[in-house]
Protein backbone atom coordinates (compact mmCIF):
# COMPACT_ATOMS: atom_id res chain seq x y z
CA UNK A 1 0.00 0.00 0.00
CA UNK A 2 3.18 2.39 0.61
CA UNK A 3 4.29 4.54 -2.09
CA UNK A 4 7.59 3.42 -4.04
CA UNK A 5 9.04 6.75 -4.07
CA UNK A 6 11.45 7.59 -1.56
CA UNK A 7 11.02 11.17 -0.09
CA UNK A 8 14.51 12.98 1.56
CA UNK A 9 14.56 15.62 4.10
CA UNK A 10 17.58 17.94 2.52
CA UNK A 11 17.14 21.39 4.05
CA UNK A 12 15.92 22.86 7.71
CA UNK A 13 15.13 26.33 8.43
CA UNK A 14 14.57 27.95 11.96
CA UNK A 15 13.79 31.38 13.37
CA UNK A 16 14.14 32.49 17.04
CA UNK A 17 11.21 31.38 19.37
CA UNK A 18 10.78 34.64 21.37
CA UNK A 19 7.15 36.02 23.49
CA UNK A 20 6.90 39.12 21.27
CA UNK A 21 8.90 39.14 18.23
CA UNK A 22 8.45 42.27 15.84
CA UNK A 23 8.72 40.59 12.41
CA UNK A 24 5.23 39.89 10.95
CA UNK A 25 3.85 36.25 10.51
CA UNK A 26 4.90 36.06 6.70
CA UNK A 27 8.16 37.54 8.00
CA UNK A 28 8.78 34.99 9.94
CA UNK A 29 7.52 31.87 7.48
CA UNK A 30 9.99 34.01 5.17
CA UNK A 31 13.09 33.39 7.03
CA UNK A 32 12.87 29.67 8.15
CA UNK A 33 12.12 29.43 4.57
CA UNK A 34 14.68 31.13 3.24
CA UNK A 35 17.11 29.43 5.89
CA UNK A 36 15.77 25.93 4.75
CA UNK A 37 16.36 26.62 0.85
CA UNK A 38 20.06 28.02 1.50
CA UNK A 39 20.89 24.51 3.66
CA UNK A 40 19.76 22.68 0.80
CA UNK A 41 21.41 24.81 -1.59
CA UNK A 42 18.14 25.44 -3.29
CA UNK A 43 16.35 28.72 -4.64
CA UNK A 44 12.87 29.26 -4.86
CA UNK A 45 13.12 28.60 -8.32
CA UNK A 46 13.88 24.64 -7.67
CA UNK A 47 10.31 24.16 -5.33
CA UNK A 48 7.53 22.27 -7.08
CA UNK A 49 5.17 22.77 -4.19
CA UNK A 50 4.61 24.20 -0.73
CA UNK A 51 2.61 22.58 2.48
CA UNK A 52 2.17 25.19 5.20
CA UNK A 53 0.87 24.42 8.28
CA UNK A 54 -0.20 27.17 11.11
CA UNK A 55 -2.54 26.69 14.12
CA UNK A 56 -5.79 28.47 14.52
CA UNK A 57 -6.55 31.51 12.76
CA UNK A 58 -7.17 32.82 15.93
CA UNK A 59 -3.69 33.34 17.24
CA UNK A 60 -2.63 35.54 14.28
CA UNK A 61 -5.71 37.16 14.34
CA UNK A 62 -6.16 36.86 10.15
CA UNK A 63 -9.18 34.49 9.53
CA UNK A 64 -6.98 33.48 6.42
CA UNK A 65 -3.79 32.77 7.68
CA UNK A 66 -2.89 30.27 4.78
CA UNK A 67 -3.34 33.23 2.25
CA UNK A 68 -1.63 35.60 4.25
CA UNK A 69 1.25 33.44 5.06
CA UNK A 70 1.70 32.26 1.76
CA UNK A 71 3.86 34.43 -0.17
CA UNK A 72 6.31 33.90 2.89
CA UNK A 73 6.15 30.62 2.53
CA UNK A 74 7.52 30.88 -0.69
CA UNK A 75 3.98 29.79 -2.47
CA UNK A 76 4.21 32.88 -5.29
CA UNK A 77 2.29 31.30 -8.26
CA UNK A 78 2.97 27.67 -6.88
CA UNK A 79 0.75 24.79 -5.42
CA UNK A 80 0.11 25.46 -2.53
CA UNK A 81 -1.87 23.71 0.58
CA UNK A 82 -2.22 24.98 4.09
CA UNK A 83 -3.04 21.91 6.56
CA UNK A 84 -4.02 22.41 10.01
CA UNK A 85 -4.83 19.76 12.85
CA UNK A 86 -4.33 22.16 15.89
CA UNK A 87 -1.27 21.28 17.58
CA UNK A 88 -0.14 18.61 15.46
CA UNK A 89 -0.16 20.40 13.07
CA UNK A 90 3.91 20.71 13.15
CA UNK A 91 4.88 17.55 12.52
CA UNK A 92 1.45 16.61 10.33
CA UNK A 93 2.83 19.52 7.55
CA UNK A 94 5.81 17.24 6.73
CA UNK A 95 3.54 14.30 6.58
CA UNK A 96 1.68 15.87 4.03
CA UNK A 97 4.84 17.21 2.28
CA UNK A 98 5.67 14.03 1.71
CA UNK A 99 2.86 12.64 0.22
CA UNK A 100 2.95 15.40 -2.24
CA UNK A 101 6.77 14.00 -3.14
CA UNK A 102 5.81 10.12 -2.33
CA UNK A 103 2.88 10.45 -5.03
CA UNK A 104 4.67 11.19 -7.52
CA UNK A 105 3.30 14.47 -8.82
CA UNK A 106 5.96 16.66 -7.15
CA UNK A 107 9.84 16.48 -6.92
CA UNK A 108 10.66 19.19 -4.31
CA UNK A 109 8.27 20.22 -1.41
CA UNK A 110 8.77 23.28 0.80
CA UNK A 111 7.40 22.35 4.16
CA UNK A 112 6.73 25.84 6.37
CA UNK A 113 4.83 26.28 10.08
CA UNK A 114 4.54 29.27 11.50
CA UNK A 115 2.71 30.83 14.50
CA UNK A 116 2.93 34.50 15.96
CA UNK A 117 0.61 33.94 18.74
CA UNK A 118 1.58 37.48 20.66
CA UNK A 119 -0.84 39.19 18.06
CA UNK A 120 -4.08 37.66 19.95
CA UNK A 121 -4.13 40.29 22.82
CA UNK A 122 -4.19 40.36 25.90
CA UNK A 123 -2.91 37.00 25.63
CA UNK A 124 -3.45 33.78 23.33
CA UNK A 125 -5.09 31.62 26.31
CA UNK A 126 -8.67 33.56 24.64
CA UNK A 127 -8.01 32.19 21.53
CA UNK A 128 -8.18 28.97 22.84
CA UNK A 129 -10.99 29.78 24.77
CA UNK A 130 -13.17 29.02 21.20
CA UNK A 131 -11.81 25.53 20.26
CA UNK A 132 -14.55 23.83 22.67
CA UNK A 133 -17.79 22.38 21.25
CA UNK A 134 -20.17 25.90 21.59
CA UNK A 135 -22.69 24.50 23.28
CA UNK A 136 -22.04 21.63 25.85
CA UNK A 137 -18.33 23.15 26.77
CA UNK A 138 -18.26 26.51 26.13
CA UNK A 139 -20.28 27.65 28.83
CA UNK A 140 -18.63 25.93 31.56
CA UNK A 141 -15.61 28.08 30.74
CA UNK A 142 -13.13 25.08 29.88
CA UNK A 143 -9.52 27.08 29.23
CA UNK A 144 -6.48 24.87 27.82
CA UNK A 145 -4.29 24.94 30.84
CA UNK A 146 -7.38 23.73 33.05
CA UNK A 147 -7.78 20.88 30.19
CA UNK A 148 -4.85 19.97 30.58
CA UNK A 149 -4.57 20.17 34.34
CA UNK A 150 -7.40 17.38 34.62
CA UNK A 151 -5.75 15.29 32.20
CA UNK A 152 -1.94 15.20 34.07
CA UNK A 153 -4.12 14.51 37.29
CA UNK A 154 -5.44 11.63 35.61
CA UNK A 155 -2.30 10.52 34.03
CA UNK A 156 -0.82 10.77 37.94
CA UNK A 157 -3.66 9.07 39.57
CA UNK A 158 -3.24 5.95 37.64
CA UNK A 159 0.36 5.05 37.54
CA UNK A 160 1.09 6.97 41.20
CA UNK A 161 3.59 9.38 39.54
CA UNK A 162 4.70 11.95 41.92
CA UNK A 163 5.40 15.50 40.94
CA UNK A 164 8.88 15.38 41.56
CA UNK A 165 9.29 12.64 38.86
CA UNK A 166 7.47 14.60 36.88
CA UNK A 167 9.23 17.71 37.18
CA UNK A 168 12.58 16.14 36.37
CA UNK A 169 11.10 16.70 32.90
CA UNK A 170 11.41 20.19 32.59
CA UNK A 171 14.56 20.62 34.30
CA UNK A 172 16.61 18.48 31.48
CA UNK A 173 14.35 20.59 28.66
CA UNK A 174 15.03 23.31 29.50
CA UNK A 175 18.56 22.47 30.52
CA UNK A 176 19.15 21.70 27.00
CA UNK A 177 17.90 24.32 25.40
CA UNK A 178 20.82 25.97 26.86
CA UNK A 179 22.47 24.84 24.00
CA UNK A 180 19.96 26.17 21.34
CA UNK A 181 20.67 29.29 19.51
CA UNK A 182 16.85 29.83 19.09
CA UNK A 183 15.13 28.76 22.63
CA UNK A 184 13.31 30.95 24.45
CA UNK A 185 13.01 29.86 27.77
CA UNK A 186 17.11 27.87 28.21
CA UNK A 187 17.47 27.86 32.26
CA UNK A 188 19.51 25.68 34.67
CA UNK A 189 16.66 24.98 36.89
CA UNK A 190 16.08 22.46 39.70
CA UNK A 191 13.16 19.73 40.41
CA UNK A 192 12.54 22.03 43.87
CA UNK A 193 12.61 25.03 41.41
CA UNK A 194 9.74 23.64 39.74
CA UNK A 195 7.51 22.30 42.93
CA UNK A 196 8.46 25.99 44.13
CA UNK A 197 6.79 27.57 41.79
CA UNK A 198 3.02 28.94 41.15
CA UNK A 199 0.48 26.49 41.28
CA UNK A 200 -1.71 27.37 38.66
CA UNK A 201 -4.10 25.04 37.83
CA UNK A 202 -3.63 22.06 40.12
CA UNK A 203 -1.40 20.20 39.51
CA UNK A 204 0.03 22.40 36.96
CA UNK A 205 2.89 24.49 38.52
CA UNK A 206 4.24 27.42 36.22
CA UNK A 207 7.29 25.52 35.19
CA UNK A 208 5.43 23.02 34.07
CA UNK A 209 4.45 24.97 31.38
CA UNK A 210 6.04 26.13 28.10
CA UNK A 211 5.33 29.39 26.85
CA UNK A 212 3.45 31.09 24.34
CA UNK A 213 5.99 32.16 21.56
CA UNK A 214 6.28 33.61 17.96
CA UNK A 215 8.36 31.73 15.30
CA UNK A 216 8.57 29.48 12.29
CA UNK A 217 10.38 25.99 10.80
CA UNK A 218 10.79 25.09 7.54
CA UNK A 219 12.24 21.97 5.76
CA UNK A 220 12.90 21.24 2.24
CA UNK A 221 11.82 17.79 0.96
CA UNK A 222 13.02 15.91 -2.31
CA UNK A 223 12.70 12.36 -4.49
CA UNK A 224 15.38 9.88 -4.21
CA UNK A 225 16.54 11.18 -7.53
CA UNK A 226 16.83 14.53 -6.69
CA UNK A 227 18.28 14.43 -2.96
CA UNK A 228 21.00 12.20 -4.43
CA UNK A 229 21.73 15.05 -6.79
CA UNK A 230 22.24 17.59 -4.36
CA UNK A 231 23.16 16.21 -1.13
CA UNK A 232 25.58 13.53 0.51
CA UNK A 233 23.33 13.09 3.31
CA UNK A 234 20.16 12.72 2.58
CA UNK A 235 17.94 12.23 5.53
CA UNK A 236 15.09 9.86 4.51
CA UNK A 237 11.03 10.04 5.78
CA UNK A 238 10.67 6.21 6.37
CA UNK A 239 7.57 6.64 8.13
CA UNK A 240 4.63 8.82 8.34
CA UNK A 241 1.41 8.49 10.62
CA UNK A 242 -1.81 10.41 12.04
CA UNK A 243 -4.90 9.88 13.54
CA UNK A 244 -7.69 10.86 15.76
CA UNK A 245 -9.72 9.71 18.87
CA UNK A 246 -12.98 10.54 19.81
CA UNK A 247 -13.97 14.18 19.37
CA UNK A 248 -15.64 13.27 22.94
CA UNK A 249 -13.02 13.66 25.40
CA UNK A 250 -15.47 12.55 27.93
CA UNK A 251 -15.63 9.51 25.63
CA UNK A 252 -11.81 8.80 26.39
CA UNK A 253 -9.67 7.40 29.78
CA UNK A 254 -7.16 10.33 29.83
CA UNK A 255 -4.32 8.56 31.59
CA UNK A 256 -3.11 7.13 27.72
CA UNK A 257 -2.69 9.01 24.66
CA UNK A 258 -4.00 6.34 22.43
CA UNK A 259 -4.09 8.81 19.49
CA UNK A 260 -0.28 8.67 19.72
CA UNK A 261 -0.41 4.72 19.66
CA UNK A 262 -2.46 5.02 16.00
CA UNK A 263 -0.29 7.06 14.80
CA UNK A 264 3.06 5.42 15.47
CA UNK A 265 1.93 2.34 14.67
CA UNK A 266 1.02 3.36 11.31
CA UNK A 267 4.43 5.38 11.30
CA UNK A 268 6.22 2.15 12.40
CA UNK A 269 4.63 -0.46 10.40
CA UNK A 270 5.66 1.95 7.28
CA UNK A 271 9.27 2.27 8.21
CA UNK A 272 9.41 -1.95 9.67
CA UNK A 273 9.84 -0.64 13.09
CA UNK A 274 9.14 -3.69 15.16
CA UNK A 275 10.92 -2.93 18.42
CA UNK A 276 10.41 0.64 18.88
CA UNK A 277 13.17 1.19 21.96
CA UNK A 278 15.67 -0.68 20.53
CA UNK A 279 15.81 0.49 16.84
CA UNK A 280 14.62 4.53 17.78
CA UNK A 281 18.06 6.27 18.66
CA UNK A 282 16.63 9.45 19.69
CA UNK A 283 12.84 11.04 19.81
CA UNK A 284 11.11 14.36 20.31
CA UNK A 285 7.77 13.70 21.66
CA UNK A 286 5.08 16.94 22.20
CA UNK A 287 6.05 18.56 25.44
CA UNK A 288 4.23 21.40 25.91
CA UNK A 289 3.78 20.35 29.27
CA UNK A 290 6.41 18.10 31.56
CA UNK A 291 4.10 15.44 31.87
CA UNK A 292 3.15 15.63 28.60
CA UNK A 293 6.64 14.00 27.12
CA UNK A 294 6.08 11.07 29.37
CA UNK A 295 2.62 10.31 28.24
CA UNK A 296 3.86 10.53 25.10
CA UNK A 297 7.09 8.63 25.04
CA UNK A 298 4.37 5.56 26.35
CA UNK A 299 2.11 6.47 23.49
CA UNK A 300 4.88 6.57 20.95
CA UNK A 301 5.34 2.87 22.84
CA UNK A 302 9.09 3.65 23.21
CA UNK A 303 8.62 2.22 27.02
CA UNK A 304 5.37 0.22 28.42
CA UNK A 305 2.59 2.26 29.95
CA UNK A 306 3.63 4.53 33.29
CA UNK A 307 7.21 3.77 32.73
CA UNK A 308 8.53 6.73 31.50
CA UNK A 309 9.09 8.40 34.69
CA UNK A 310 11.18 5.95 35.57
CA UNK A 311 13.32 5.99 33.18
CA UNK A 312 13.29 9.60 33.39
CA UNK A 313 14.65 8.93 36.99
CA UNK A 314 17.38 6.57 35.62
CA UNK A 315 18.71 9.24 33.30
CA UNK A 316 17.63 7.22 30.09
CA UNK A 317 16.56 9.93 28.82
CA UNK A 318 19.30 12.40 28.96
CA UNK A 319 20.82 13.26 25.85
CA UNK A 320 23.71 10.77 26.71
CA UNK A 321 21.35 8.36 27.62
CA UNK A 322 20.02 5.06 26.28
CA UNK A 323 17.34 6.99 25.30
CA UNK A 324 17.37 10.40 24.27
CA UNK A 325 14.23 12.65 24.70
CA UNK A 326 13.84 15.93 23.00
CA UNK A 327 17.75 16.91 22.96
CA UNK A 328 16.58 20.44 21.53
CA UNK A 329 15.06 21.17 24.18
CA UNK A 330 11.63 20.58 23.86
CA UNK A 331 8.72 23.25 23.70
CA UNK A 332 9.49 23.39 27.63
CA UNK A 333 12.98 24.81 26.58
CA UNK A 334 12.76 26.38 22.75
CA UNK A 335 9.40 27.60 23.03
CA UNK A 336 5.92 26.86 21.86
CA UNK A 337 4.96 28.86 18.69
CA UNK A 338 2.41 26.00 17.95
CA UNK A 339 2.77 24.49 14.51
CA UNK A 340 6.28 25.78 14.60
CA UNK A 341 7.38 24.08 17.34
CA UNK A 342 5.77 20.89 16.27
CA UNK A 343 8.46 21.26 13.07
CA UNK A 344 11.39 22.16 14.99
CA UNK A 345 10.99 18.91 16.68
CA UNK A 346 11.17 17.69 12.75
CA UNK A 347 14.34 20.09 12.13
CA UNK A 348 16.06 18.78 15.39
CA UNK A 349 15.61 14.64 14.41
CA UNK A 350 16.79 15.77 10.72
CA UNK A 351 20.51 17.71 12.43
CA UNK A 352 21.25 14.86 14.80
CA UNK A 353 20.59 12.61 12.25
CA UNK A 354 22.67 14.77 9.75
CA UNK A 355 25.56 14.98 12.71
CA UNK A 356 24.55 18.65 12.60
CA UNK A 357 22.98 19.33 16.10
CA UNK A 358 26.50 21.16 17.47
CA UNK A 359 26.45 21.36 20.89
CA UNK A 360 23.45 19.61 21.48
CA UNK A 361 24.81 16.71 19.58
CA UNK A 362 23.59 13.09 20.51
CA UNK A 363 26.67 10.65 20.89
CA UNK A 364 26.81 7.39 19.34
CA UNK A 365 26.07 7.84 15.75
CA UNK A 366 22.35 8.21 15.68
CA UNK A 367 20.56 6.40 12.40
CA UNK A 368 16.92 6.40 13.06
CA UNK A 369 14.73 9.11 14.83
CA UNK A 370 10.97 10.14 15.55
CA UNK A 371 9.02 13.19 16.38
CA UNK A 372 5.97 13.44 16.98
CA UNK A 373 3.17 16.34 17.80
CA UNK A 374 -0.31 15.60 19.39
CA UNK A 375 -3.33 18.10 18.81
CA UNK A 376 -6.70 19.12 18.65
CA UNK A 377 -8.89 18.48 21.56
CA UNK A 378 -6.21 16.32 23.05
CA UNK A 379 -7.10 13.46 20.65
CA UNK A 380 -5.27 14.10 17.61
CA UNK A 381 -1.51 12.39 16.54
CA UNK A 382 0.91 12.85 14.08
CA UNK A 383 4.37 11.07 14.09
CA UNK A 384 7.30 10.96 11.58
CA UNK A 385 10.32 8.68 11.71
CA UNK A 386 13.60 9.33 9.93
CA UNK A 387 16.89 7.52 9.30
CA UNK A 388 20.04 8.67 7.71
CA UNK B 1 9.24 32.19 40.01
CA UNK B 2 8.89 32.95 36.03
CA UNK B 3 11.69 31.78 34.19
CA UNK B 4 9.59 34.03 30.93
CA UNK B 5 10.57 37.32 29.87
CA UNK B 6 7.04 38.38 29.28
CA UNK B 7 7.02 41.61 27.52
CA UNK B 8 3.89 43.82 26.33
CA UNK B 9 3.65 43.20 22.40
CA UNK B 10 2.34 47.23 22.22
CA UNK B 11 6.15 47.80 23.46
CA UNK B 12 6.68 47.29 19.79
CA UNK B 13 5.39 49.75 17.01
CA UNK B 14 2.17 48.14 15.80
CA UNK B 15 -1.91 48.52 14.59
CA UNK B 16 -4.49 47.72 16.93
CA UNK B 17 -7.34 45.71 15.75
CA UNK B 18 -10.22 43.16 16.70
CA UNK B 19 -11.89 40.40 14.90
CA UNK B 20 -15.75 40.70 16.03
CA UNK B 21 -18.12 38.13 14.98
CA UNK B 22 -20.89 36.89 17.02
CA UNK B 23 -22.65 33.45 16.46
CA UNK B 24 -25.94 32.00 16.49
CA UNK B 25 -25.27 27.89 17.04
CA UNK B 26 -28.38 25.51 16.42
CA UNK B 27 -28.21 22.95 19.10
CA UNK B 28 -28.60 20.72 16.68
CA UNK B 29 -31.04 16.95 16.30
CA UNK B 30 -29.71 15.55 19.64
CA UNK B 31 -28.93 18.62 21.46
CA UNK B 32 -32.29 20.16 21.06
CA UNK B 33 -33.58 16.89 22.85
CA UNK B 34 -31.35 17.17 25.29
CA UNK B 35 -31.46 20.41 26.53
CA UNK B 36 -35.27 20.33 26.49
CA UNK B 37 -35.29 17.78 28.67
CA UNK B 38 -32.70 19.25 31.34
CA UNK B 39 -34.89 22.52 31.11
CA UNK B 40 -38.32 21.01 31.17
CA UNK B 41 -37.79 18.31 33.82
CA UNK B 42 -34.33 18.35 34.95
CA UNK B 43 -33.40 15.10 33.05
CA UNK B 44 -30.45 13.59 31.55
CA UNK B 45 -30.83 12.34 28.21
CA UNK B 46 -28.32 9.52 26.38
CA UNK B 47 -28.95 7.99 23.33
CA UNK B 48 -28.03 3.77 22.92
CA UNK B 49 -26.06 2.30 20.26
CA UNK B 50 -27.94 -1.13 20.19
CA UNK B 51 -24.79 -2.32 17.79
CA UNK B 52 -22.14 -1.35 19.98
CA UNK B 53 -24.11 -1.34 23.57
CA UNK B 54 -23.11 2.14 24.59
CA UNK B 55 -25.30 5.02 25.62
CA UNK B 56 -23.90 8.14 24.36
CA UNK B 57 -23.90 10.61 27.22
CA UNK B 58 -24.35 13.60 25.85
CA UNK B 59 -26.64 12.10 23.28
CA UNK B 60 -25.60 12.10 19.58
CA UNK B 61 -27.58 11.40 16.29
CA UNK B 62 -24.99 8.61 15.66
CA UNK B 63 -22.57 6.15 16.70
CA UNK B 64 -19.27 7.29 16.19
CA UNK B 65 -17.71 3.41 16.11
CA UNK B 66 -20.72 1.72 13.46
CA UNK B 67 -21.63 4.65 12.02
CA UNK B 68 -25.67 4.18 12.57
CA UNK B 69 -27.95 6.25 13.54
CA UNK B 70 -28.99 6.81 17.00
CA UNK B 71 -32.58 7.38 17.84
CA UNK B 72 -33.08 5.10 20.93
CA UNK B 73 -33.39 7.64 23.99
CA UNK B 74 -32.54 6.97 27.59
CA UNK B 75 -33.28 8.77 30.98
CA UNK B 76 -29.78 8.38 32.75
CA UNK B 77 -28.66 8.87 35.91
CA UNK B 78 -27.94 12.27 37.35
CA UNK B 79 -24.77 10.66 39.26
CA UNK B 80 -21.31 9.86 38.01
CA UNK B 81 -17.47 9.34 39.54
CA UNK B 82 -14.63 12.08 39.42
CA UNK B 83 -12.60 10.70 36.83
CA UNK B 84 -10.18 13.55 37.13
CA UNK B 85 -9.92 16.67 38.39
CA UNK B 86 -8.36 19.94 38.90
CA UNK B 87 -8.36 23.39 41.18
CA UNK B 88 -7.57 26.54 39.11
CA UNK B 89 -5.99 29.47 40.99
CA UNK B 90 -5.71 31.53 38.35
CA UNK B 91 -7.95 33.02 35.47
CA UNK B 92 -7.70 32.96 31.44
CA UNK B 93 -5.30 35.98 31.43
CA UNK B 94 -3.45 34.69 34.78
CA UNK B 95 -4.88 36.46 37.15
CA UNK B 96 -5.37 34.91 40.50
CA UNK B 97 -9.07 33.93 41.19
CA UNK B 98 -10.39 35.08 44.08
CA UNK B 99 -12.06 31.54 45.09
CA UNK B 100 -10.22 28.54 43.50
CA UNK B 101 -12.65 26.63 41.49
CA UNK B 102 -12.76 22.79 40.94
CA UNK B 103 -13.28 21.78 37.38
CA UNK B 104 -14.18 17.69 37.18
CA UNK B 105 -14.40 15.36 34.19
CA UNK B 106 -17.46 13.14 35.53
CA UNK B 107 -18.38 9.89 33.84
CA UNK B 108 -21.97 9.11 34.70
CA UNK B 109 -22.85 6.29 35.80
CA UNK B 110 -23.75 3.29 33.56
CA UNK B 111 -22.88 5.52 30.39
CA UNK B 112 -20.45 5.97 28.09
CA UNK B 113 -19.26 9.23 28.75
CA UNK B 114 -20.48 12.18 31.08
CA UNK B 115 -19.28 16.41 31.53
CA UNK B 116 -16.90 18.17 32.44
CA UNK B 117 -18.27 20.48 35.00
CA UNK B 118 -17.59 22.23 38.17
CA UNK B 119 -18.11 20.25 41.72
CA UNK B 120 -19.59 22.63 44.21
CA UNK B 121 -20.66 22.02 48.45
CA UNK B 122 -16.77 20.74 48.63
CA UNK B 123 -14.07 21.72 49.94
CA UNK B 124 -11.14 21.49 47.38
CA UNK B 125 -8.97 19.49 50.18
CA UNK B 126 -12.18 16.42 50.16
CA UNK B 127 -12.24 15.92 46.36
CA UNK B 128 -10.69 12.50 45.24
CA UNK B 129 -10.40 10.60 41.85
CA UNK B 130 -13.23 8.08 42.20
CA UNK B 131 -16.03 10.24 44.43
CA UNK B 132 -19.26 9.55 43.45
CA UNK B 133 -20.87 13.14 42.72
CA UNK B 134 -24.19 14.33 41.88
CA UNK B 135 -25.82 17.00 39.61
CA UNK B 136 -27.54 19.97 41.34
CA UNK B 137 -29.50 21.64 39.12
CA UNK B 138 -31.44 25.08 38.87
CA UNK B 139 -34.55 25.96 39.76
CA UNK B 140 -37.19 24.98 36.84
CA UNK B 141 -37.44 29.17 36.49
CA UNK B 142 -33.87 29.82 36.08
CA UNK B 143 -32.98 26.54 33.58
CA UNK B 144 -33.03 28.02 30.21
CA UNK B 145 -31.51 25.25 27.95
CA UNK B 146 -27.66 25.58 29.07
CA UNK B 147 -24.71 23.26 30.37
CA UNK B 148 -25.36 25.83 33.07
CA UNK B 149 -28.70 24.56 33.86
CA UNK B 150 -26.52 22.12 36.31
CA UNK B 151 -25.07 24.63 38.67
CA UNK B 152 -22.37 22.07 39.43
CA UNK B 153 -21.81 18.19 40.60
CA UNK B 154 -21.19 17.81 44.79
CA UNK B 155 -21.11 14.84 46.51
CA UNK B 156 -23.72 12.05 46.48
CA UNK B 157 -25.74 11.73 49.48
CA UNK B 158 -26.13 8.25 50.00
CA UNK B 159 -29.49 8.09 51.57
CA UNK B 160 -31.58 9.72 49.01
CA UNK B 161 -29.98 7.63 46.25
CA UNK B 162 -33.30 5.77 45.29
CA UNK B 163 -35.30 8.90 45.35
CA UNK B 164 -33.25 11.23 43.37
CA UNK B 165 -32.86 8.32 40.14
Amino acid sequence: MFAKRRVAVVGAGLTLFRRNLKETGRELAFEASKMALDSAGLTRKDIDCVTLGTAPDAFDGIHMKGENLSDGAGAYRKPYTRVFVGGGTGVFAPNAGWWHVASGLFDTCLVVAEEKMSSCFPHPQYAFTTIFDPIMSRPIGMNLVWIFAIEMHRYMHVHGIKKEQIALVSVKNKGNAMDHPCAQLPAKITVEDVLNSETLVHPVQRLDISPTSDGAAALVLASEKVAKEITDDPVWIDGVGWGIDSTYWTNRDLYYPKYVECAARMAYKMAGIKNPPKEIDVAEPYDPFDYKELHHMEGLLLCKKGEAPKLTEEGVTQRDGDLPINPSGGLLGVGNPIAAAGLMKVCEIFWQLRGEAGKRQVPGDPRTGVAQAWGDLMQYGSVIVLRS
Amino acid sequence: MSLEKIGDPRDLTHWMGHMETDYSYTYGIAGEKFFKELKENAKIMGTRCKNCNLIYVPPRLFCERCFEKLDTWETVSKRGSVHTYTIANIDIDGSKLKKPIIWAMIKIDNVHGGFVHKLGEVDSKDVEIGMHVEAVFKSRKEREGSMLDIKYFRPAKQKLEKALR
